[in-house]
């Protein structure tokens, strides 16, 4: 527990001495600032034009925040001899990847939070502005996104031997979970009999965490109808009081598994070594 | 029990001052309401035969009906009376303070049934709460006048069948029985084959359809309230339908305008149609010639949806904060212009719509080039039909609605562009005045919440400061 604590102290200090976290702070708070100005004589409340524009945002910028800052941290140990040094220390890799998580969580929670409570406070200044609980869901929306993509950018990070490896592929996993996502499962799930369609995107939509998080926000800004009727009993279901649990534990679930996978490659690697 | 004992201890007590109350008050009424009206077409010689004032006792007000004269005015005392009334003479029932004489029906026939023309109910309260298939008051006769009733139904409240001319005001309808879904509930009133109707300042709430009307024509349906229904007012093969001054809130969908023409729908207000799945502000299938004017629709998941209808005019919506701005299917020569399209997920969806003439209606998704100063875009503004028409092969790709790659797919579609739903030349900025949205309270504790953020984040960050040694 202790040696978690004391990776997880140390990858905070070395976190907010990175000029990346600076620069991508920047860029998201810009980001959020701009998009109130556009927005300058609205008021975002629920599912609406904004607040579905402010989420996408997110989607395209925070996974990508996530994924660089989580893989880069890992390789740049493995590139400077850092593990090579940890490693003769009696340190597990168990708390070695949770501390680095976690490290890496504080970092990218503050920037999450600097980019909101910029926005948050500059609206209420500029008398446009949030309603509250969008407000909230958006953060925790954000906030949710961050922890998915940081267990990515962990197992990212330890399939690659260098930062420039590790770029490669954060850059592909974003452009295939973000970006290209329904081409591709349009174009696979199209050649499939009509029946197995719903049941294909179903389980596909389970592996990408940014459509999972997408959904439940969604759906909890009451814009579940857009789902169409296929999806309506996610949307009753959600909207219950055992939705946010079971979404909670999904999403540690997800997160758990990632970072199991993580583990047991680095061990790997690291009896092989 | 307890109001029938007060009505027979009240009628004992007061038995002919009461007679020559309700006297001096149809005379009143008589003397100040407008001609027209049929209370107030009393002669003389009537009058001193004519008011009978029901037996609030035994409450037998079938009785004193079928002992009323044609024209009579039958004024009831508070108190409870029992159903079911069949009035088959043109008689006017009036309660005597309104909404405290209680007409309780518990069998399965309607409460209150009127089978002859020129009848007048006013004031009377209807509880008629059994879960069934007749309506809590039907009307077969024309020229009917139901005013200040309030009706708890567990049927149809008002139901007109081959009656004509009637006039339903200031009425309130509630659903009585609990736990039956939506889809088995009655509507709040129900016109089938009665035309020339006035519905005016009622509000219904949850039932199934607010204003149904099926094969009647030119009716007026203004400053309703319809609430938690399926649909607010539905009209199926009517023409000449007024729907004018409505407000709909939290129904399945605000209008519903099918298989109908010459339809005018004008400044109603429909908010929060949007729980369901097929929910809308106002919905056009298969209506023509009708004009669809200075709505306002908010907050519903499509603001206005025009399927398989021709010829319409949409003009000078306010279509705000939907998930979907506007959606046309297979629609064709439709005019619409002058809308604001603001705050929606989506402004527009369109599939097979090509024919319709679209132009100066402001799209705030949309960035033009006015380079002439006239006030509209040089260029226009194209629907993509491809999310559309993939949701409609494969309705498990809805899923994508608006994600972010969905919208990068979307702009990479661009062929048969001259087929698009088109507008030819987009406003710049909002039409009319009230260009600014009324601000909501309840920002203040955002501001809070994001300046203790944004103070928590720069400690944080001051704290991790390189320091100097």
């Amino acid at each position: 527990m202790s040696e978690m604590i004391h990776v997880a102290s140390r990858e905070i200090k070395i976190g907010f001495r990175n000029p990346w976290a600076y620069s991508f702070m920047a860029l998201f708070a810009l980001f959020m600032f701009s998009l109130l100005l556009i927005n300058a004589q609205g008021y975002v409340k629920g599912y609406s034009g904004s607040s579905g524009t402010m989420l996408n945002l997110a989607l395209y910028l925070l996974p990508l925040m996530a994924l660089m800052l989580g893989s880069f941290s890992l390789t740049g140990e493995k590139e400077e001899g850092n593990w090579e040094l940890l490693s003769t220390y009696p340190l597990g890799t168990w708390p070695y990847l949770a501390g680095k998580y976690i490290g890496l969580a504080v970092v990218l929670l503050t920037i999450v939070a600097m980019g909101f409570g910029l926005s948050g406070a500059a609206g209420w200044l500029l008398g446009s502005g949030f309603d509250f609980s969008t407000y909230i869901t958006l953060l925790l929306f954000s906030a949710c996104l961050s922890m998915f993509f940081l267990s990515v950018a962990m197992l990212a990070g330890t399939l690659a031997r260098n930062r420039w490896q590790a770029l490669t592929i954060v850059v592909g996993i974003w452009f295939f979970l973000i970006i290209a996502w329904p081409s591709l499962l349009i174009a696979a799930l199209g050649m499939l009999p009509y029946l197995w369609i719903k049941p294909a995107v179903i389980g596909m939509t389970s592996l990408n965490p940014a459509e999972l998080t997408r959904l439940f926000t969604v759906v909890k800004l009451g814009g579940g109808s857009t789902l169409g009727p296929e999806y309506y009993k996610w949307m009753v279901w959600i909207e219950s009081p055992w939705g946010t649990p079971v979404f909670a534990g999904a999403a540690l679930l997800w997160i758990g598994a990632a970072l199991t996978v993580a583990y047991l490659i680095w061990e790997r690697r690291r009896g092989r070594g | 029990m307890t109001a029938l004992r007060f009505g027979r201890a009240l009628v004992t007590a007061l038995g002919g001052c009461l007679i020559a109350f309700a006297l001096t008050g149809i005379q009143e009424a008589a003397a100040s309401s407008p001609s027209g009206v049929k209370t107030a077409a009393i002669s003389d010689a009537e009058l001193a035969a004519a008011p009978v004032v029901a037996e609030a006792a035994g409450a037998d007000l079938q009785n004193a009906v079928n002992e009323a004269k044609p024209g009579d005015t039958i004024v009831l005392p508070p108190g409870t009376y029992r159903g079911p009334i069949v009035i088959a003479k043109p008689v006017t029932l009036q309660a005597q303070r309104e909404g405290e004489a209680v007409l309780l029906n518990e069998g399965g026939e309607s409460a209150l049934r009127i089978e002859a023309d020129g009848v007048a109910i006013v004031g009377l309260h209807i509880r008629d709460e059994a879960y069934k298939e007749r309506p809590s008051v039907l009307v077969a006769g024309d020229r009917a006048r139901l005013e200040a009733l309030r009706i708890e139904t567990g049927a149809d409240g008002i139901a007109a069948r081959d009656a004509n001319d009637g006039i339903v005001t200031r009425t309130v309808i509630d659903w009585a029985p609990d736990g039956v879904p939506m889809a088995d509930k009655g509507n709040g009133i129900d016109l089938y084959n009665a035309h020339r109707w006035q519905i005016a300042d009622n509000a219904i709430e949850d039932v199934h359809d607010g204003i149904y009307m099926e094969s009647s024509d030119d009716a007026v349906v203004s400053g309703n309230r319809i609430e938690g229904s399926r649909y607010g007012v539905h009209c199926m093969y009517t023409a000449g339908t007024v729907i004018r001054d409505n407000e709909g809130n939290r129904n399945v969908t605000g209008a519903m305008v099918m298989t109908a023409r010459e339809v005018e729908v004008t400044r109603n207000i429909f908010t929060k149609q949007n729980e369901n799945v097929h929910s809308q502000g106002i919905l056009l299938y298969d209506a023509h010639q009708s004009l669809f004017a200075d709505n306002t629709v908010e907050g519903n998941r499509v603001g206005l949806y025009v399927e398989l209808s021709t010829g319409n005019r949409l003009e000078r919506n306010r279509v705000a904060y939907n998930f979907v701005g506007i959606q046309l299917i297979d629609a064709s020569m439709n005019d619409v212009s002058g809308n604001r399209f603001q705050g929606n997920v989506a402004d527009a969806q369109a599939r097979g719509s090509q024919d319709n003439e679209i132009a100066g209606n402001y799209w705030d998704s949309f960035r033009g080039i006015d380079a002439d100063g006239d006030g509209r875009s040089d260029l226009a503004y194209a629907i993509n039909p491809f999310f559309q028409g993939l949701t409609k092969k494969r309705p498990a790709f809805q899923l994508f609605f608006q994600s972010p790659g969905m919208v990068f797919l979307e702009g990479l579609y661009q062929s048969e562009r001259a087929l698009w739903a088109t507008d030819r030349s987009p406003l710049m900025a909002p039409p009319g005045s009230g260009a600014n949205e009324e601000r909501t309270a309840g920002t203040a504790a955002t501001g809070a919440v994001g300046a203790a953020l944004l103070a928590c984040s720069c400690a944080i960050f001051y704290r991790m400061r390189r320091r100097r040694i």
